[in-house]
């Protein structure tokens, strides 16, 4: 039993990534907006345990906050406005998928053949595996928290506020754009 | 321990997923929702590289990549919102002239 456990504790970040990519599958291929928002929901916080699962705790938990919090309820506000006069149920798809998903399945098979030595192949001379040894700074939560607030304030700081500025922008011009004529 | 591989080949998929559902969906919500999905796969592989490089300047990256996300969702949906006052649809083929 505790072997089982720790097996799930190393194999976290597989299990929340599969876990990931069936949410997205779903917002892909679902009828329903609705549906659609909340497999978006749970793929957003399986994304968010890859993240802890990647020891970045802060950014974990700002992915739960920002897209479970904000996103998520804004895209469910927008679908419920949006979709209720929905009797006339259309085509789900666009009549060019079948193309599209051809071009997307060459595409990946394009890039499984460049990186099919270091995915499958034992030719690779050791595996890539992430470094502890490098990593110090950022072990627990709040060390994390310190090491992205060093990044995002002493070495990024312009980027920051040039994002701080693209926020405003985007805050005006959503109520611009959302405004009704009549003033 | 994860093995970077994983974290590339997961990120891979799931920014795969997203351009299929930007591709053959018709619902103009929808459609952001994927491109939420590939920014997202972006940031995994961002602070993937940024655990093995020991650097926190991916993490930073990472979270200001989810700033312009959020600035990006919200002006993506106020368009949605005008177009469904002034088209009655969400549908992005029945959008296809370029005069109101």
């Amino acid at each position: 039993m505790e072997h089982f456990i720790e097996t799930i504790g190393r194999n976290m970040f597989a299990i929340f990534g599969v876990m990931a990519l069936g949410g997205a599958a779903v917002v892909v291929a679902s009828r329903s907006a609705v549906h659609s928002v909340l497999a978006f929901l749970f793929a957003m916080l399986c994304i968010a345990g890859c993240f802890l699962a990647l020891e970045a705790e802060f950014l974990g938990m700002a992915q739960i906050l920002v897209y479970a919090g904000g996103i998520v309820v804004l895209f469910l506000f927008v679908v419920m406005l949006v979709e209720v006069t929905k009797a006339k149920q259309k085509e789900v798809f666009q009549l060019q998928s079948r193309y599209a998903i051809g071009a997307v399945l060459l595409g990946v098979a394009a890039f499984s053949a460049v990186f099919r030595k270091v995915i499958f192949g034992a030719a690779s001379p050791q595996a890539l595996v992430l470094r502890p040894d490098l990593a110090q700074g950022l072990k627990v939560a709040e060390q994390n928290a310190q090491a992205v607030s060093r990044g995002l304030f002493a070495d990024y700081l312009l980027p920051f506020e040039i994002l701080s500025v693209v926020l405003l922008v985007a805050l005006v011009g959503a109520v611009v754009l959302a405004k009704t004529e009549r003033v | 321990m994860v093995n970077l591989n994983a974290v590339l080949l997961i990120s891979f998929a799931l920014f795969s997923i997203g351009i299929v559902g930007v591709l053959i969906r018709r619902n103009a919500l929808v459609i952001l929702m994927c491109v939420e999905l590939m920014l997202n796969a972006a940031n995994l592989n961002f602070i993937a590289f940024a655990r093995h490089s020991g650097s926190v300047s991916g993490q930073a990256f990472a979270l200001l990549v989810m700033g312009f996300a959020a600035a990006e969702v919200s002006v993506g949906l106020a368009l949605v919102v005008a177009l469904y006052r002034k088209r009655d649809t969400v549908q992005v083929d029945d959008i296809n002239l370029l005069k109101g």
